[in-house]
């Protein structure tokens, strides 16, 4: 069966450079995307353990008759076949019920401000709260259109990180890139993380699969990051789990993207893959 | 951390992994407080805003305060808290059906503030619903910080329900009973006993905090078996009243919803209506629970007309107020208009037949209110409960089972479904669990895929076929694109069996002439039951599942059987 | 206990996304944490039972009916029964009787029963397929006697009168053995095809030593996979 990338479609010259970026993902994964046309401002997702209620920017609505129309243009040019999602179940008249058992989704930086923000490197807490409760990895797209030619993996040791390598391990596979890793020594030394990476049974994947290793354990994280290669895709594991970890994960997740505006594909920590 | 990170799941603790009550008494507790402090804070506010505002009903331009009050209501909802408002109950009976109870933070707060607004203000609606609305939405993400499943939050649900009842009316019964007979809708052991100990703790702080008063004082009746006999025509009185109410609060909000202009104004607009109907008739206005005290005390104003122009006046509030975007519950409208509505059948009664010698009027207020709600809400049982327990008199129990149960059971033939309950039955949201909707919705076309047919392509030929066919299982062959793999059409066995033995054919024919292009697809997220539907209609015992143009696999009735008595099983097995 | 959502949903015999559904909505006794799930497996074990649902632990499931999923061979089975000749008779029964008594492995009562179970098949209708080659076969198979399955190839001192079909008279017999329906027909079927072949029938008159014979069949089957005819 084919993984689907649910994609919310904002009808502006914005919102066509964020479809197009969620296009190339599809084409280079073999994942084929759902497009919701909103009619409304705010959705609901019903996750397993959370309901999460999207409020969409007023932008999201503009053009109504137009919206269809410059969707089916823009996937029929990257060659895919147009696929809409139309919500069946109302919580209330203005109120859609959106279904969670997408394989992957794509938000922007954050989905309920202004345009302005998206620039600024601002996760807003609905996208949080999505990548907390999801099954499926989140795609923040970069706020123009560009194509990734490689893959970098955020690795931290803990076992999202695992899946996050999982995941990019996949990605790799399916579009033939090249994969980096990247780890802030936090303690121990590179060895404690490459026997992370092996006790998951990942020790040939690393191996054959893995270009570069980089070990940073000096400098500000944000320099760090320099090392990045800006036409990668960035994966990482999202560490949320308890309330405490909650704070620090956003303070991490929040440096890391307003330093680089690479693609992201952040993990969260209900997403499980099998290779 | 570890073991920081054990205490937010109690459901893994090995002491209640086999037996979930404890866990789930222990929380009611938590539950039934929260929401009977909720319950109570709208209590509060709404007497605190009724005096701070009753000097200024002298005023000539009173009437605009219920409008106020119903604009900033709506602002509030709409830009403040941005919840587009559901309906409270019904919204809370589509997730206990749909989605095992998941309710929105904001729902826990937001109603009880712009209800407070609203009443507060003058408008013609009740406490009830939203209190009901909070509690269920504290009860749910309760659950949802513990982690719980869908079962256990379920209950939870129902205890912050049942705790909020009970310590708005200081009733406890009548809040476990309503939880049960129409927010849950199934008589559970696993469920009652956490519910019932929200409702006790929801009373208990109501109690500690307000004293222990009922809501309306004990007066006693002296009832003849001649006001038994009546009680009937009340009955029918009441349940006409019933039809007649909700009718006129869907054709309001029909009415309401073609007007288009921004939602405070509309709040507004009906709320001035409401305000110059109170500025006659100022019994309209608020919940009008005095008014229901000075019913049944026998003290309320005289006159059968008066009495017949203020259940139509009140209605007509009703309607005005909710229809037109304030934010309540019907509830204690309901309790008004019934205790009207027993003063008109009383007062009525005397005027027939002055000589026989009628019971009080206020018992006829009594029975009036139970039997517009058992009405309205189609749940005898709740109104039972409830009156018995607000008026703390035992003796009118007779009638009140009279005409609790005539004026439900005359309601239900005229409005299948209750006011709460109508457009979620209209639009299949009801699903009570072990019914057939709530199986077929739980099952989905990918639990039910068969996966053992065998592909063949259209460009093979009969004897091909034959060679696929010996190792084959099923009767039916998907085709198959040799260079795309799209799904083109199906090979039934039933069409070749007449040829499949003449070996002359066997290099002549290709599967691309004899296969059957027309075949009905399904797709993996279709409505099982609409499948169900199609292959009835169609008369077929499988069909193929298709999914972005590649088969995945059949969907056939013989497999659903069994699946279906799995889940049936499981469900009511609880 | 813990393992794998995927493991426990085949010991349950369900499809993965039910047994997640009902985990998460509490209707089964499982808790989940990721993809490893832990639970008590004697409660599991009642809850199953209390709704009539399969339950087989892993280590159950594990030893599956692989042994008998390879298919038999001709070369096998008649290995197995053996080459006899010179069996003394003048008409079907008598043959009958001579072949089930050299039949290897069967204690002599058994052997009455062989003998009497052919007769009741030869009395329904001929097994003589023709070209003086016969297939005599008990009326059901053996479930409870025999083992495996096994060929018992016999000639007659003398060809015999089978009443076959082309009414010649039979110089071979083939007595089949089988445990199964199934791999009756198996059998039957590749027999059965080998015997088409006439040039196969006349090496069947030379009456071959045991080794030759084996060897022919060998070729033969061989040359059946490979045409995936059968």
């Amino acid at each position: 069966m084919n993984k689907q990338l649910f994609h919310i479609f904002r009808n502006t010259p914005l919102g066509r450079e964020t479809f197009l970026q969620s296009l190339y993902f599809c084409s280079m994964t073999g994942v084929v995307p759902v497009v919701y046309i909103p009619e409304h401002t705010k959705f609901l997702m019903y996750f397993e353990n959370d309901v999460v209620q999207i409020d969409l920017d007023e932008s999201y609505l503009t053009g109504p008759e137009t919206a269809e129309r410059h969707a089916v243009e823009l996937l029929e040019a990257s060659g895919i076949k147009p696929l809409f999602l139309r919500p069946k179940h109302f919580t209330a008249s203005t109120l859609p019920d959106i279904k969670t058992d997408f394989d992957f989704m794509c938000c922007p930086r954050s989905i309920s401000d202004l345009s302005s923000k998206i620039g600024l490197g601002y996760i807003g807490p609905r996208v949080r709260r999505i990548v907390q409760s999801a099954r499926f990895p989140v795609l923040l797209t970069s706020p123009v259109y560009k194509t990734w030619n490689s893959i970098t993996i955020f690795f931290g040791g803990a076992q999202n990180a695992v899946n996050a390598f999982k995941l990019g391990l996949r990605i790799s596979r399916k579009s033939g890139l090249p994969i980096d890793l990247f780890t802030r020594i936090e303690s121990g030394n590179a060895e404690t993380y490459r026997k992370a990476l092996e006790k998951a049974g990942l020790k040939k994947e690393l191996a054959e699969n893995v270009r570069d290793w980089h070990f940073f354990d000096e400098g500000r994280f944000e320099d760090n990051l320099y090392e990045v290669p800006h036409d990668a895709l960035v994966v990482l594991g999202a560490y949320g789990h308890g309330l405490i970890r909650d704070f620090v994960f956003g303070n991490k997740m929040e440096r890391i993207q307003s330093t680089i505006s690479n693609n992201m594909l952040i993990a969260g920590p209900k997403y499980t893959v099998n290779l | 951390m570890k073991l920081f990170k054990l205490w937010r799941y109690p459901s893994s603790w090995s002491v209640f992994r086999s037996d979930d009550r404890l866990l789930l008494i222990l929380i009611a507790v938590i539950v039934g407080s929260c929401s009977g402090l909720a319950a109570l804070a709208l209590n509060r506010s709404l007497i605190a805003m009724f005096e701070w505002l009753h000097h200024l009903r002298g005023y000539w331009w009173a009437f605009l305060i219920p409008a106020a009050g119903a604009a900033l209501s709506a602002v509030f909802l709409e830009k403040f808290v941005k919840e587009a408002a559901g309906h409270g109950v019904p919204e809370v009976i589509y997730s206990v059906s749909r989605y095992g109870g998941l309710l929105r933070m904001r729902s826990s707060f937001s109603r009880i503030i712009s209800s407070c607004l609203t009443i507060g203000s003058g408008g013609s609606a009740g406490p009830e619903a939203p209190v009901v609305m909070s509690g269920a939405a504290i009860g749910s993400n309760i659950a949802r910080f513990f982690a719980l499943n869908d079962r256990q939050r379920v209950t939870l649900v129902g205890c912050g329900a049942a705790g909020a009842i009970s310590s708005i009316f200081n009733a406890p019964i009548a809040g476990l009973v309503f939880t049960v007979e129409v927010i849950l809708g199934e008589w559970s052991a696993v469920n009652i006993i956490p519910i019932a100990i929200a409702s006790v703790a929801g009373t208990e702080l109501s109690r500690l905090l307000q004293g222990n008063q009922i809501a309306f004082e004990h007066v006693r009746f002296h009832i003849a078996f001649i006001d038994i006999v009546a009680c009937i025509g009340l009955a029918v009185l009441c349940a006409g009243t019933s039809v007649a109410l909700t009718r006129l609060l869907k054709r309001m909000g029909r009415t309401a919803g073609a007007v288009t202009a921004p939602l405070w104004l509309k709040a507004a607009g009906g709320g001035c209506v409401v305000g110059l109907i109170g500025m006659v008739m100022p019994e309209v206005l608020g919940e009008g629970y005095h008014y229901i005290q000075d019913m049944i005390g026998g003290t309320f104003s005289t006159g059968l007309g008066f009495v017949a122009l203020a259940v139509i006046a009140k209605m007509a509030a009703t309607a005005f107020t909710l229809g037109w975007g304030g934010s309540g519950g019907i509830f204690a409208p309901c309790l008004v208009i019934g205790s009207l509505t027993g003063l008109v059948f009383h007062r009525a009664l005397v005027v027939i037949w002055p000589q026989v010698d009628w019971v009080a009027e206020g018992c006829f207020a009594l029975l009036g209110m139970a039997g517009l709600v058992s009405g309205m809400l189609q749940a005898p049982l709740t109104a039972i409960f409830l009156v018995v327990e607000i008026s703390g008199g035992y003796e009118v129990i007779l009638p009140l089972i009279l005409v609790s149960a005539v004026s439900t059971a005359l309601c239900h033939t005229l409005e299948p479904a209750s006011y709460y309950l109508k457009e979620l039955v209209e639009r299949g949201h009801l699903l009570r669990p072990g019914t057939d909707a709530r199986v077929l919705t739980d099952l989905s076309i990918s639990e039910l895929l068969e996966t053992d047919c065998i592909c063949v392509r259209q460009d093979m030929v009969l004897r091909d076929f034959i060679r696929i066919l010996k190792q084959s299982h099923r009767n039916h062959f998907p085709v198959e694109d040799s260079q795309t793999g799209r799904f083109l059409g199906m090979i039934h066995l039933d069409d070749l069996r007449p040829h499949l033995f003449n070996p002359a054919i066997y290099d002549a024919v290709f599967l691309d002439q004899i296969m059957d292009r027309s075949v009905l697809t399904v797709n993996l997220d279709d409505d099982v039951s609409e499948v169900l539907r199609q292959m009835d209609v169609y008369n077929l015992f499988s069909m193929p599942v298709v999914s972005n143009g590649k088969y995945v696999g059949m969907v056939s009735k013989a497999t659903f059987l069994d699946k279906y008595r799995k889940e049936l099983m499981v469900q009511s097995n609880q | 206990m813990k393992l794998e959502l995927d493991e426990i949903a085949r010991c349950l015999n369900l499809p993965t996304s039910t047994l997640d559904r009902w985990i998460r909505q509490g209707r089964i006794p499982v808790q989940k944490s990721g993809a490893n799930c832990s639970f008590d497996a004697q409660l599991l074990k009642r809850w199953a039972d209390s709704r009539n649902l399969p339950f087989a632990l892993p280590a159950e499931t594990g030893k599956s009916t692989a042994a008998d999923k390879a298919p038999e061979t001709l070369l096998t089975a008649m290995q197995r029964g053996g080459l006899h000749t010179g069996l003394a008779g003048t008409d079907a029964p008598m043959i009958l009787r001579e072949a089930a008594s050299r039949v290897p492995g069967f204690a002599a009562p058994e052997k009455e029963e062989l003998y009497e179970t052919l007769l009741e098949r030869e009395a329904l209708t001929s097994t003589g397929m023709g070209k003086g080659v016969a297939i005599p076969h008990p009326r059901t198979p053996l479930t409870t006697t025999l083992e495996k399955p096994m060929i018992v190839t016999c000639y007659p001192q003398s060809p015999v009168d089978f009443k076959a079909i082309d009414a010649r008279p039979v110089f071979v017999l083939f007595l089949l053995l089988s445990t199964s329906v199934k791999i009756h027909l198996h059998l039957l079927s590749k027999l059965a095809f080998c015997i088409r072949d006439n040039e196969f029938v006349g090496f069947l008159k030379t009456a071959p030593p045991a080794d030759r014979l084996f060897s022919k069949f060998i070729e033969l089957e061989s040359r059946l996979e490979k045409s995936e005819i059968l």
